[in-house]
């Protein structure tokens, strides 16, 4: 009895998981049906006045997209506690609640997605029929890197000039007391300036140096490592840049982290002495309440530690950024790899669009997606809101604050995280940034960087899965330890067992694996 | 207690009554344990068949039963990771601490409680050993940072104000052990203790009369009838328990320890570990393969310890 009741059950949950297959067609273009076409990806949800503001805007924009292709947007936030994994679950979900997901190859699991299942096939007939702007804007070479196994999965944010290349951000003036006239521009003369900055905490008004939340620890040693050598790490493996090439032998794998032993010795010793110097909280690693990057819009921590597009922002005299109503506060850049010009400019696929594979309506999602990416009236309303009350135009053509902008209310562009089809032929620049300096800085990357190289390398890493996750678990481990300088022991000691542990953890099976895919991808 | 009841019900009807006869005979106790039935159903065995997503490599498009069958493969990382055993150990040591304490604590604050003549302290008293129940990990995490943390936490205030020396536990992993399992007793003792105590609600009166007849003290009252009577209760809440000696509480240990991987060597456990390893890549295939792991050591234990007091006692045994 029990075993035929186990076996019926057993055959109902078969059944079940089999009807669940289905298959989208294409057909001709008909917008006779009125779609709601729902659009997930990370943000924050805007509450109150500002869901208000929001809603007006949304309304417009569902306006002219009922008008031109007979839909309406809906937005759907994944807010950023455990984004990722809310993100991942979400598209999992495969209930045919969402039709476009904003992703990413290097911070959102395009990639894995795509190979689970979970994004749709773009044919090209697809893409030419019904996002026919952006299938002729984007180039053949881009649409090739936006490819898996010869399908595209992915639509980029391929004409849009931005640099995610990490660094430290820290204040002009006060390097410039600390000796440091012409700025920060490597990783000896920021130890100078926390040095100057931890000796002079009450004289300069702040609480600690920089009050880091223990997560920057693996972005740190892979600053420290493209500082010191020409190492050019490739994306979307796992969270820690432990595999890439060099720049002069771009195909051959390399892990520095585990094999220069000497580079990551004298980086132990130098995050040791920062520790010691007091640049974080003593509990570093346990301190997740810290608010660093709002403590230096208004001056009370003297450094932060993200992208060039933060500092683009942090640099400029906006309303948030407070120090600036002191007229010598300045805030510089010392960029990661600045020491060596290794510095790799972004890769198409940083933001890009896909659409569900369990979406009810791809077709239109590609419609609405094209209008929201080139038609300049879409584009405005979901990147800055409703003119005249979350923006408007100088006589120059930058955009600004118009006299009643509320900047907790007004941010419609900020609610709808649009990091998926930005557009620099629609984009109306910022008046309030920084741009003498901000230019000064794309034009210094522009003469050194190198395009990144490896966009079309999606590693099948089924049979290695485990080793990767492992290596990345001990690194994580030990860059926690050694970033933050809370080890015991010696610099050589601890190093030494961290090789030793990631040795254990396979990292060399991952290598070899990855240089045969290498070879298999690129030496044809 | 309530197995023996059961079976005096039964008994009668073994050699007359049908199927059918019995359903009807007993329809008002079969209605009583229809919900939990249907739970059980519903969430525990019908999704059974799902763990086959253990064994595949998961493909949301083609599902579980339609993806490609890798064997065990899903199951090396947590065998290359090296850490199984030490995973595993602190899980289990942790867990057994939490249960053997918790539950001797909770018999001994239910004890108390019932020793309280005054009604009103009694409520009270109750309430209060009542509430840390209702405060989230994340806050417990946020309250235990505060009271501990180098720079300015309460603890360290004070040490210095005292002129001592400073005290740094997130640097230091061994007071970690007994700092999880004070919270965890702090946080659930009051919640464990309701059983008991209405365990002890239940005894019959007329047995606690008659030894006071007797000149039995409150001790002895407590050692030779109180106690004797929880023994049912304390095996069978062990026994549920212990098949969960496996799983880890993931809240309390990773709002409190976080990601500090200076405390790892004592404070990470199974589920500690699979967060950090598969929070970037949201794998269901190796998740579940853990979570088969678990159930299976726990499955194991549990038979290996309901024999063991089926040996000894057969009537506290589960099943």
């Amino acid at each position: 009895m029990k075993k035929r009741v186990l076996a019926l059950l057993l055959a109902v949950t078969m059944v079940l998981g089999l009807a669940s297959c289905g298959s989208a067609k294409t057909k001709k273009v008909d917008t006779s049906e009125h779609v709601k076409i729902t659009y997930m990806f990370t943000g924050s949800k805007p509450e109150g006045a500002a869901m208000d503001r929001f809603q007006e805007m949304n309304k417009k924009l569902n306006e002219i997209l009922t008008a031109k292709c007979n839909a309406e947007l809906e937005f759907y936030w994944i807010g950023w506690t455990d984004y990722l994994s809310v993100y991942n679950m979400n598209i999992a979900a495969m209930d045919g609640t969402v039709d476009l997901i904003g992703t990413a190859s290097d911070w959102l699991d395009a990639w894995p997605n795509a190979k689970n299942g979970g994004f749709l096939i773009l044919t090209e007939d697809m893409l030419k029929t019904y996002a026919p702007k952006t299938w002729a804007s984007v180039s053949a070479d881009h649409w090739e890197l936006c490819k898996y196994d010869g399908d595209i999965y992915l639509m980029p944010e391929d004409n849009y000039a931005q640099w995610t290349n990490h660094g430290f951000i820290y204040r002009f003036d006060w390097a410039t007391k600390a000796g440091l006239t012409n700025g920060v521009h490597s990783w000896e003369d920021m130890t100078k300036y926390f040095e100057y900055v931890t000796a002079n905490k009450k004289a300069l008004g702040i609480n600690v140096a920089w009050d880091s939340d223990g997560t920057q620890n693996t972005q740190m040693a892979s600053g420290w490592v493209v500082s010191h050598s020409k190492f050019v790490p490739i994306d979307g493996i796992c969270s820690s840049a432990l595999w890439g090439g060099t720049k002069d032998n771009l195909y051959k794998i390399i892990t520095p982290a585990y094999t220069d032993t000497q580079m990551m010795v004298e980086y132990a010793k130098m995050m040791k002495k920062w520790d010691e110097m007091g640049v974080w909280k003593t509990d570093v690693l346990n301190n997740t309440t810290s608010t660093n990057r709002d403590d230096y819009r208004v001056g009370l921590v003297a450094a932060d530690q993200h992208h060039t597009q933060t500092w683009t922002d942090l640099c400029s005299k906006t309303p948030s950024n407070t120090i600036y109503n002191d007229p010598n506060a300045a805030s510089g850049f010392f960029y990661f790899g600045e020491e060596t010009g290794n510095v790799v400019a972004l890769s198409i696929t940083h933001g890009a669009m896909a659409v569900s594979a369990a979406s009810k309506h791809p077709e239109r999602a590609l419609m609405v997606y094209d209008l929201l990416r080139n038609d300049p009236d879409c584009y405005r309303l979901i990147n800055y809101g409703i003119e005249g009350i979350s923006y408007s135009l100088d006589s120059a053509g930058y955009r600004v604050t118009p006299a009643s902008y509320n900047p907790d209310t007004d941010n419609v562009g900020g609610a709808t995280s649009w990091w998926w089809g930005r557009n620099d032929d629609l984009e109306l620049k910022d008046a309030t940034r920084n741009w003498t300096a901000i230019e000064a800085m794309y034009k210094e990357y522009d003469k050194i960087k190198i395009d990144y190289p490896y966009g079309q390398f999606v590693p099948n890493v089924d049979s290695i899965e485990g080793k990767i996750k492992n290596c990345n678990e001990v690194f994580g481990d030990y860059m926690k330890k050694i970033s933050y300088g809370k080890y015991s022991g010696t610099a050589e000691q601890i190093v030494a067992e961290m090789q030793a542990a990631l040795k254990q953890a396979g990292i060399e099976d991952v290598t070899a694996e990855l240089q045969k895919q290498f070879d298999k991808l690129y030496k044809k | 207690m309530f197995k023996s009841t059961a079976n005096r019900l039964e008994m009668p009807g073994k050699s007359k009554l049908g199927f059918f006869a019995k359903v009807k005979k007993y329809r008002t106790l079969l209605c009583m344990c229809l919900p939990s039935t249907l739970f059980f159903l519903f969430f525990s065995y019908l999704p059974l068949p799902g763990i086959w997503v253990a064994f595949v490599k998961y493909n949301y498009q083609k599902g579980i039963f339609g993806s490609k069958f890798v064997g065990l493969q899903n199951f090396e990382f947590m065998m290359q990771s090296g850490k199984l055993w030490t995973l595993t150990r602190n899980t289990i040591l942790y867990n057994l601490a939490f249960i053997i304490l918790g539950n001797l604590f909770a018999v001994f604050m239910a004890i108390l409680l019932n020793e309280i003549s005054s009604k009103l302290f009694k409520k009270v008293s109750q309430t209060m050993m009542f509430l840390p129940y209702f405060i989230s990990h994340v806050l417990i995490g946020v309250l235990v940072f505060n009271f501990l943390n180098y720079d300015t936490g309460f603890v360290n205030t004070v040490l210095s104000n005292l002129g001592l020396e400073r005290w740094q536990p997130y640097a230091d992993p061994y007071c970690w052990p007994a700092i999880l399992i004070f919270i965890y007793l702090w946080q659930q003792s009051g919640y464990n203790s309701v059983v008991y105590f209405a365990a002890i609600m239940g005894i019959d009166g007329e047995i606690i009369e008659a030894s006071r007849v007797d000149g039995a003290n409150a001790f002895q009252k407590i050692r030779y009838i109180i106690l004797p009577s929880l023994r049912p209760t304390i095996v069978i809440l062990l026994l549920f328990a212990l098949g969960g000696i496996v799983k880890g509480n993931f809240g309390l240990f990773y709002n409190i320890v976080g990601t500090n991987s200076l405390l790892y060597e004592t404070t990470d456990i199974i589920e500690t570990f699979v967060y950090r390893a598969s929070v970037t890549d949201f794998n269901f295939s190796t998740a579940s393969a853990v979570g088969f792991y678990q159930s299976l050591i726990g499955f194991v234990i549990v038979m290996t310890v309901n024999f063991i007091v089926k040996k000894i006692e057969p009537d506290y045994s589960l099943f």
